[in-house]
């Protein structure tokens, strides 16, 4: 990710930026966990996405030292949605990080900077794509956590 | 008693130009001089509408011409049906204006075949209405609102042909709200770059349909 210029960065963007970090900080703890249940050819899948849940955490902690911000720190330890015991239970653990991680970019989203708003619609779409490989189908409105918008907002 | 009266008068003064605050500040015909500026999110929004309603008549001309790939599209036909109803909610404007953009679009392309429902997907075998259950797609601009990519087309004929052709809609579509955030408010912003990622998403589930069935 570029790095965006250097200025100081409004409160909401700095909040959005925040926690879409400290969910990148999850989900690259959760990934260790995910690849430990799985094999072959999941097991890459796994680690390839771990590597592009870094590589987004350490854009937002770049953005956030740009404008000026200390980057929110990892925890030493998460608690995982669900105990995992299984390859299939890594999955939908996988599925339960991707999708926290798009709902806090749709965060991000909304934030008026164009260029944050933009790194915050690719990583939706990134992690949208994850999150359907692991799902095995797709949704109508990644990000969203009811699976739909709220009715009628302006 | 005549203070009294005249401040009830005041009162009541008052109490007429209300109304009329909100909309002029009751500065007489000299606010009308500066409208409210048009929100970029209205022609956008339309935009967005006119692009799912494509791209919904695209997967109907697929389903219809290619019985093997029916099951696996509906699914993501589906979610566009749900794209198109959100991007609606968020459009109000008075039925009357509606309509008359509608028209004055659908008047403005010489070439469109505004008659039918379904007459921009055009040269599908079949002749069967398919709108089965569509969420009551408003008007005849439907179709051919989409004027970048050539409307929905001919679709091709080959099943591997045909999914592809859907896989480049879905990634132009998406690019093409992509392009468009910056210009739109946060709550619009956030449905769009959902939207687009739902439909990147559609390229790989394409890439699956395609293999199987």
């Amino acid at each position: 990710m570029a790095r965006t210029s250097q200025r100081p960065a409004a409160a909401n963007e700095v909040s959005a930026l925040q926690a879409a970090l400290a969910a990148e900080h999850a989900a690259v703890y959760g990934y260790g966990v995910v690849g430990a249940y799985l094999s072959g050819a999941a097991l890459a899948t796994a680690t390839s996405d771990w590597v592009a849940h870094e590589v987004a955490r350490d854009s937002l902690e770049a953005m956030l030292r740009s404008a000026g911000q200390a980057p929110v720190a990892a925890s030493v330890a998460y608690r995982l949605p669900h105990r995992v015991h299984s390859s299939a239970g890594a999955m939908s653990l996988a599925v339960t990080l991707e999708d926290r991680v798009a709902t806090a970019y749709l965060g991000v989203v909304a934030v008026t900077s164009p260029k944050i708003r933009e790194f915050g619609a690719r990583e939706l779409l990134a992690t949208a794509t994850r999150a359907a490989s692991w799902r095995g189908r797709t949704v109508a409105f990644p990000g969203f956590p009811a699976g739909a918008p709220a009715a009628a907002r302006g | 008693m005549a203070a009294d009266r005249t401040r009830r008068a005041v009162l009541a003064a008052g109490a007429a130009c209300l109304p009329m605050l909100a909309v002029s500040g009751c500065k007489g015909v000299g606010a009308l001089a500066a409208p409210p500026r048009p929100a970029p999110d209205v022609a956008i929004l339309r935009a967005a509408i006119a692009a799912e309603e494509v791209m919904i008549a695209r997967y109907d001309a697929v389903v219809r011409g290619s019985d093997g790939l029916a099951a696996a599209l509906r699914p993501l036909r589906a979610e566009h049906r749900a794209h198109l109803a959100q991007l609606r909610s968020r459009l109000i404007v008075p039925a009357a204006a509606a309509s008359r953009s509608a028209a004055a679009a659908a008047a403005s392309r010489s070439t469109t075949a505004a008659g039918g429902r379904s007459a921009g997907v055009s040269p599908s075998p079949s002749a069967a209405p398919g709108l089965d259950g569509a969420a009551g797609r408003g008007s005849g601009d439907a179709v051919s609102g989409d004027t970048r990519s050539g409307a929905a087309g001919a679709v091709p004929a080959g099943r591997a042909e045909a999914i592809s052709f859907l896989q480049d809609a879905e990634r132009a579509a998406a690019a093409t709200l992509l392009r468009k955030l910056p210009a739109v408010s946060p709550s619009l912003a956030q449905l769009m770059a959902s939207v687009a990622a739902s439909e990147a998403t559609h390229v790989a589930a394409l890439a699956t349909a395609a293999g199987t069935g």
